[in-house]
């Protein structure tokens, strides 16, 4: 691939920077949209009647392997729910067929189906009370003013919470972090690579993996919307200190916009600061 | 929508766990505070605070007015402090919350009440002028314990500020402008500071500097506004759980070396600030031992 390409809102992609291969369906990741163009003029033309545009300014980045383009964009603090984006939501409150979740706060509130759980019936639907959090999925954003948005915690074409862990999140610790690092992390946690500097730049999550392995290791969910949840249940005594150790670490590289470098540093610092052997 | 996003279950309950270990989220000690950063700009009385994620912005203004009938020989002082949305998404403009009342009156009683600043020093011609002096906060973003920022905001600016010198000839009282006459300090009789403890798990951890998480999670503040001399001004346990009366005893002298820190920090950004505006030619203005 050549330079980065910086696309601001409303500009088309290049058909040169999509994955070469054609075979399986493209994926859009956030800050695209497919638009259909009106059939041209002259039917002979062979262009595409279908162009991607950019929604929000940012980086494109293609990913061959999973035949994926999406947007990379500033670490903001403003968050924009999108199809298909896995978020922390917490619950507000219950009604008949649905809960009302937070998403972000100071903005409406998100719905999400009491039964859009794995395995929920009429019967054995989960009693969710206000305050508890739960790892979902954006089902839907509506259009227009006053649109619901909706979220799932299953897959509904199979019944399955897709990918694994979605559904109620019980203990750990939520830190709050930009919406940018969020989606970085969301690439670097889901595709393991062996280079050098991790993916989008990233090497924390490797790096904590593997200092505190022997202290248990660690569950982690990224929210598209700026959260992230961290759980270190297996740690025994060192759970709570490892938890802080590991929001210390994603909150601060956030911040200070580390480098791979610098965050294999802050690693070792935190962890020593908080007296956790490694 | 104008209300605090509540803290979730888990947050709340990892927090008082953590605290139970002696554990906070940003892995300070429990009587530590966040970074802190005062620093003033171009004109005199124009402060900036950075406390952890915490910052506001003060600016002390003075203006000649009439004294109150009642008290002819006081000048005036009011403090303003207005939340409004620039602050934290949770406020609304022009419209007062708990918040805001809670953290003038306190302000007020600390600083005001106590006699930070000498009023009768700001009158300039018996019940006929007097100066008066205000502070203006403004809160540009919002993580907790926006009391003692803001003490601490208010008392750099009231240090910093440099009023015109003004006097009665004749019966006519005449204003010199800044570049007339050397600018007159204000007079300050001492520095009181406010520290506010947040107490958890029934009083038995107590911490200071809380963060907006830290403070949702709490049981009950407790404010005690004290000086470098160790002289309290004030105390205040607003509402909340009970809290213990060897609280107050035992965090007093933790206030008192916590003020005397901030003091500290104060005091360093005052001389720098100083010595910058010395080089800047200006150093015949404000240095305090010139004639007035």
């Amino acid at each position: 691939m050549s330079s980065p390409l910086v696309l601001l809102p409303g500009d088309e992609v290049p058909s040169e920077y999509l994955p070469a291969t054609n075979s399986a369906p493209l994926r859009l990741g956030p800050g695209l949209r497919l638009l259909t163009q009106p059939p041209s003029s002259s039917p002979s033309s062979s262009s595409p009647s279908h162009v991607l545009t950019a929604t929000q300014a940012g980086i494109l980045s293609t990913d061959n392997k999973r035949n994926a383009v999406s947007i990379f964009s500033s670490p903001n603090r403003r968050y924009i729910p999108t199809p298909n984006d896995l978020v922390i939501a917490q619950v507000h409150h219950s009604s008949q067929d649905y809960f009302h979740c937070m998403i972000t706060p100071q903005t409406p509130h998100v719905v999400l189906g009491q039964l859009a759980f794995e395995g929920a019936t009429k019967k054995t639907r989960p009693m969710l009370k206000q305050g508890d959090l739960v790892y979902a999925r954006v089902l839907s954003v509506g259009l227009g003013a006053g649109a619901e948005i909706e979220l799932t915690c299953v897959n509904p074409a199979t019944g399955k919470a897709e990918p694994g862990g979605l559904g109620h999140l019980t203990g750990g610790m939520v830190f709050d972090i930009s919406t940018g690092m969020a989606a970085r992390l969301m690439r670097a946690s889901s595709s393991s690579s062996d280079q050098q500097d991790g993916v989008a730049g990233l090497v924390v999550l490797d790096e904590l993996g593997k200092k505190l392995e022997k202290a248990g290791g660690f569950e982690i969910a990224v929210g598209r919307n700026g959260k992230v949840w961290v759980d270190c249940s297996n740690g025994g005594d060192a759970a709570v200190k490892a938890t802080v150790a590991i929001g210390r670490c994603l909150t601060t590289i956030d911040e200070h916009d580390l480098g791979p470098a610098d965050q294999k540093k802050l690693v070792s610092r935190i962890l020593r600061e908080m007296k956790i052997d490694v | 929508m104008n209300k605090e996003a509540p803290l979730s279950i888990t947050e709340r309950d990892f927090i008082l766990n953590a605290l139970r270990e002696d554990v906070r989220l940003d892995g300070r000690e429990a009587d530590q505070l966040r970074p802190l950063k005062v620093s003033f700009g171009e004109e005199y009385g124009h402060v900036k605070v950075q406390l952890g994620r915490t910052s506001l912005i003060v600016r002390i203004s003075a203006e000649v007015t009439k004294p109150h009938d009642d008290r002819p020989f006081d000048g005036l002082f009011t403090i303003a402090m207005e939340l409004t949305a620039m602050g934290s998404p949770a406020w609304d403009n022009g419209r007062q919350g708990d918040l805001e009342t809670y953290v003038t009156n306190v302000l007020d009683r600390v600083v005001r009440h106590s006699n930070a600043l000498d009023t009768e020093s700001l009158c300039i011609l018996k019940g006929v002028s007097c100066w008066s002096i205000r502070a203006d906060v403004h809160v540009t973003d919002y993580d907790g314990n926006l009391i003692d920022a803001a003490c601490i905001g208010i008392m750099a600016g009231l240090q910093h500020f440099r009023r015109q010198d003004a006097v009665v000839k004749d019966g006519q009282v005449i204003v010199y402008g800044l570049d007339e006459r050397v600018p007159v300090a204000l007079n300050i009789t001492h520095k009181p500071l406010s520290v506010t403890f947040h107490t958890f798990d029934e009083g038995k951890r107590v911490i200071i500097d809380a963060t907006r998480k830290e403070e949702q999670a709490s049981e009950a503040d407790v404010v005690i506004g004290i000086n470098n001399a160790g002289d309290v001004c004030f105390v205040s346990k607003f509402s909340g759980s009970p809290v213990d009366a060897m609280v107050f005893v035992d965090k007093t002298s933790v206030a008192l070396e916590k003020v005397k820190e901030i003091n500290a920090i104060i005091d360093k950004a005052l001389q720098a600030d100083l010595s910058k505006r010395a080089k800047n030619g200006m150093a015949e203005q404000s240095r305090a031992e010139n004639d007035r």
